[in-house]
């Protein structure tokens, strides 16, 4: 079954003929795939499919009536910005209406009240230009400043300038919210009046039903208008420098450098990042890889393997590079105060400056261009989580030891634990887990060990940002809260009784283990037979 | 009876009473509100004896207030419905203190006095409200979003994972602490999100309505080894706040607040009321109040970078600040302030804001700090109409987050024993709510009667928030008659 004529027509008299479409060339443009994260994977190739058509709204009430005819008439639907976090944001199910917010794209700086308030369909890169230019920045997350603000607030939200602040959550202010059926909340001081300067209350904070540590991935409801905090930065100009793809931001070194260490092992590491964050100074800190300078220097994908094919075990081991953003908030007197104290900390860990270029390539505007994890194809972070320096140092060995046994198909890595950094001034420690994989080769393997390593962190007693509509929660759920699976599902039948928001989200890792043949197997843990909620199918 | 001997066999005998002496003593507290008496009251010794007692009331649908503290300023403890107080202040471990992760882990019941004590033994502090009681929980004041009056931090919710008791009676673990087993586990609490939603945020201003809240993991920080406090006399509010928005998004200063005389009155008499009334008399309207501090390292550097900071804004930009080391004619007085604002307000003393008349009316709500001189415009207004002396009423402006916004805290001092005083405070409290409330004031926690007027002006958040409160709690257990529910 098509969605209904009538329910096509009623979404076209809401947003006008030009701003619907169910054009089969229209609609293959929203398939999973491109973008190379989680490309190619099992759950790309069961789980997702092509919207049978295309709404654009406008305004908040086009995104209202929408919603509400989509419950009238039962046509699933899936909020969609950028589609940049791959298969989990795109449709799901047969015949679903894919709702794309590009339209709703204005935004408003407060500059004296740090914040900025933005539409779904804006992108980070020109507000963290506005920002910029009126001596504030935003924290653009790993996905790039091509990523929508709001998106990725709701669904990650970090880099490694979150050393001053790390949860995105706490950069949530007022927010306007169209729930599953259609009601419309406005949170914080947008609940009382029109200046969403403020995020919490009245009263229990309702932000909790935005995300938990990563995001519901649109499955309940549509953030149709946030208010991001802002933080203060500097005055001085950082001028866009280069030629692409070798672009970068140009310091002005008095206010703003990166400085690389090497340092002797990896608890110097760490006791470099604990001390940093107890003398309160820098604007990041983190530890670098061997593989991202294998990427840095790569031109090329056949040099980047060139670079990375001299690299074995021993290498790896033994790569110890903190590296550290000083930023001189206050005044160059203070950024000399930062260095003076970051020397300090740094000799006692034994570590030695390396030259360091004067210029941000990544983090303060381009974040990670998608193309920087593109060296096998496709690519996923299997975790990517805030807990404490404590976890987040020993987080990635786990990682490594259980990878082995799924490589090949994954890229051999000579057992890189991956990387880890200190966030909000180190009461926070944040540890990373990238993989890489060809897509035009046997990839059960990775859908494998997304899954096993569940299982490792349930056994390890880790925390992870792969729990809700991220892996089975029947897994994960009775060994996290424990039961926050059974909590999630009663809030999710409350707000949308139909499930007609991006069905079968958050039971859609749930459903794909049990139509994949070659996950079977791993399935140890109970769930129903029949999972409850609408079939879909 | 029945509920005596059921808890009984939870808690022990000893911990539970039905007596109307015990039970008077929760039935009211020093807002306006009226009292109301519990059935019984209950003192649990563990996140499991709190669970069972909540199981059995859920069972039993019997009204649940949960308090941690031994005094109360907005009525939010006084059982609506009758039903069972859960006094947490048994529960009053501080369970770890990781001075690695900076994070101190405890109880409910754990008072400010307890916390701060203890924190300093080892060097650290956690930021705070301006004087809470010694006695209040820090659980609690931290679940209720008490503003800090340190503004210097990015992250203005210092709160990390809690442990919870659903309505239902159920144990859970948000954010970090959800692994299984913890606190034997890598995962050490750091993290207030999820798992799944963010249930923590569910809790958060909430006054018990969503459940209890058994033992949270807050952030702490180092002991700055040298400090300098500041003082300006203010007469000229919107200067002093283009001030602030000058220096503090700077990242200048730890601690920063305005206060009238009244309340600066209030905390630097030695005596009341001789003392208070020559410091009301002679203090200017207002004084600015600014702390710098040298951290672990290298801190005598750290002071310069700022003070040289100041001093150049000063000497620029706002030549009328007379931001000094001392107020002039107070000598004294910076000696006196600067340990007052990293620490609670002893428990041997009446309250600060209960010394001047014996209590106090709290009227407070966030804005953002350019419309300060109109809230204090309005509050004028609202005093003359009443004849009441608008200089007598305390005022604290608290900056937030490098002064992105602020909250305005007015104190209406009164005599509880005169009635009529009592009766009028009453009026203008009401009246000043409606008053700001119309003028824009954002009441981000509505306590008593400011709730239905904050929340029928958010119809779409109201419904929504029942919503939760029906999913978390369908047989509205707790606390019911407060908020919405």
């Amino acid at each position: 079954m098509s969605i209904v004529k009538s329910a096509y027509n009623a979404i076209e008299s809401v947003v006008g003929s030009r701003f619907i479409s169910d054009d089969p060339a229209i609609c293959e443009g929203y398939r999973s795939g491109p973008g190379g994260y989680e490309s190619g994977l099992g759950y790309e190739r069961v789980m997702t499919t092509i919207p049978h058509a295309v709404a654009m709204p406008k305004t908040t009430e086009e995104v209202q009536k929408i919603v509400k005819i989509c419950n009238r008439y039962k046509v699933p639907y899936v909020p969609y910005a950028t589609g940049f976090y791959g298969p989990r944001s795109h449709c799901h199910v047969e015949n679903e209406l894919l709702i794309d917010m590009k339209r709703m794209n204005s935004f408003e700086i407060d500059e004296k009240h740090f914040c900025i308030n933005v539409g779904p369909g804006v992108i980070y890169s020109p507000i963290q230009q506005e920002c910029l230019n009126k001596g504030a920045y935003v924290v653009i997350g790993g996905g790039g400043a091509q990523a929508s603000a709001i998106a990725n607030l709701i669904g990650d939200g970090w880099s490694p300038l979150s050393h001053r602040i790390g949860l995105p959550h706490r950069r949530i202010l007022g927010t306007e919210l169209v729930l599953p059926d259609g009601e419309i909340v406005k949170m914080g001081s947008l609940a009382n009046g029109d200046d969403p300067f403020w995020g919490d209350g009245p009263g229990p904070d309702l932000r909790g039903l935005l995300r938990g540590f990563t995001g519901l991935r649109g499955c309940l409801g549509i953030v149709t208008k946030m208010a991001i905090k802002t933080l203060p930065f500097q005055p001085e100009p950082l001028v866009p420098t280069g030629i692409s793809p070798n672009t970068g931001l140009a310091l002005p070194t008095n206010r703003v450098k990166w400085i690389n260490y090497q340092v002797p092992n990896k608890a110097a590491q760490i006791k470099a990042m604990f001390e940093v964050g107890k003398a309160e100074i820098a604007g990041a800190i983190t530890k670098v890889p061997l593989f991202w300078r294998a990427i840095n220097k790569a031109e090329c994908k056949e040099e980047f393997w060139e670079l990375w094919g001299k690299e074995n075990e021993e290498t790896i081991k033994n790569f110890f590079i903190v590296r550290v953003l000083l930023i001189g908030f206050t005044s160059e007197e203070q950024m000399q105060y930062d260095e003076n104290v970051l020397n300090d900390i740094m000799a006692e860990c034994g570590a030695v400056p390396r030259a360091t270029r004067p210029l941000d390539e990544s983090w303060i505007k381009n974040a990670d261009s998608a193309g920087m994890w593109l060296m096998c194809g496709s690519y996923v972070s299997v975790d990517y989580i805030i807990e404490s320096l404590s976890q987040a140092t020993k987080h990635g060995e786990f990682y490594a030891d259980t990878k082995k046994k799924y490589t090949p198909p994954l890229m051999p890595d000579y057992g890189d634990p991956g990387w880890f950094q200190s966030f909000e001034c180190g009461h926070q420690g944040y540890s990373e887990f990238l993989v890489y994989w060809d897509q035009d080769e046997d990839t059960n393997g990775v859908d494998q060990f997304y899954l096993e390593t569940s299982k490792m962190n349930i056994r390890e007693r880790c925390y992870t940002s792969l729990l809700g509509p991220h892996q089975p929660m029947y897994l994960t759920g009775p060994m996290y809260g424990p039961n926050y699976h059974e909590w999630m599902l009663k809030i999710k039948d409350e707000f949308d009784p139909l499930w007609v928001c991006h069905p079968p989200v958050p039971l859609a890792h749930d459903e794909f283990v049990k139509r994949a043949e070659w996950m079977k197997p791993m399935e140890d843990w109970e769930t129903p037979e029949k999972l409850p909620m609408p079939d879909w199918k | 009876m029945q509920i005596k001997n059921e808890l009984a066999k939870i808690v022990g005998k000893d911990y539970v009473s039905e007596s109307l002496k015990d039970r008077e003593k929760y039935s009211r507290d020093q807002s306006l509100l009226p009292p109301g008496l519990p059935d019984a009251v209950v003192w649990p010794g563990s996140s499991e004896e709190v669970a069972k007692i909540v199981t059995w009331c859920n069972e039993k649908n019997i009204p649940v207030v949960p308090v941690s503290s031994k005094m109360h300023f907005h009525g939010s403890s006084i059982p609506k419905q009758g039903g069972l107080v859960v006094d947490m202040s048994r529960m009053n471990k501080i369970l770890e203190i990781d001075t690695d992760n900076r994070l101190a882990r405890f109880e409910a019941g754990v008072t400010w006095e307890q916390l701060t004590t203890e924190l300093a033994k080892k060097g650290h502090r956690v930021i705070m409200p301006l004087l809470p009681p010694g006695d209040r929980s820090v659980l609690t004041d931290t679940l209720e979003r008490e503003v800090p009056t340190n503004i210097v931090y990015d992250y203005g919710e210092p709160m990390q994972s809690v442990e919870v008791v659903w309505p239902t009676g159920e144990l859970f673990r948000c954010g970090s602490a959800s692994v299984n087993g913890f606190p034997d586990s890598q995962s050490r609490g750091a993290n207030p999100s999820g798992p799944g939603l963010d249930f923590y945020r569910f809790f958060q201003l909430a006054q018990g309505t969503m459940g209890i809240v058994t033992w949270m993991s807050l952030k702490i920080e180092t002991i700055p080894t040298i400090d300098k406090i500041f003082f300006a006399p203010v007469d000229d509010l919107e200067y002093a706040m283009n001030f602030l928005y000058r220096i503090l998004p700077r990242r200048i200063g730890q601690e920063c607040l305005l206060l009238n005389s009244s309340d600066l009155a209030a905390i630097a008499a030695d005596t009341m009321p001789d003392d208070y009334d020559e410091l009301r008399a002679k203090l200017p309207p207002w004084t600015l109040i600014l702390t710098i501090g040298g951290l672990v390292r290298r801190p005598e550097e750290k002071i310069a970078y700022e003070q040289n900071f100041l001093k150049e804004i000063l000497k620029n930009e706002f030549p009328k600040m007379g931001l000094t080391d001392n107020l002039p004619g107070f000598p004294g007085l910076g000696r006196k302030m600067m340990p007052l604002l990293r620490q609670p307000w002893p428990t041997n003393l009446p309250y600060w804001k209960n010394g001047v008349k014996g209590a106090c009316q709290n009227l407070f709500f966030i804005t953002k700090p350019n419309r300060v001189p109109i809230f204090m415009e309005a509050m004028e207004f609202v005093a003359a109409k009443y004849d009441y002396p608008y200089g007598d009423i305390g005022s604290h402006i608290q900056p937030i987050e490098h002064n992105r916004a602020c909250q305005i805290e007015f104190s209406f001092f009164y005599n509880p024993d005169d009635a009529n005083e009592k009766a009028l405070i009453a009026e203008m409290y009401k009246d000043a709510s409606v008053t700001l409330f119309n003028e824009g004031a954002f009441f981000s926690r509505p306590y008593g009667d400011l709730s239905s007027m904050v929340f029928d002006k958010a119809a779409g958040y109201t419904a929504a928030l029942k919503r939760v409160k029906n999913v978390l709690d369908p047989k509205n257990i707790m606390n019911p008659g407060n908020l919405v529910f």
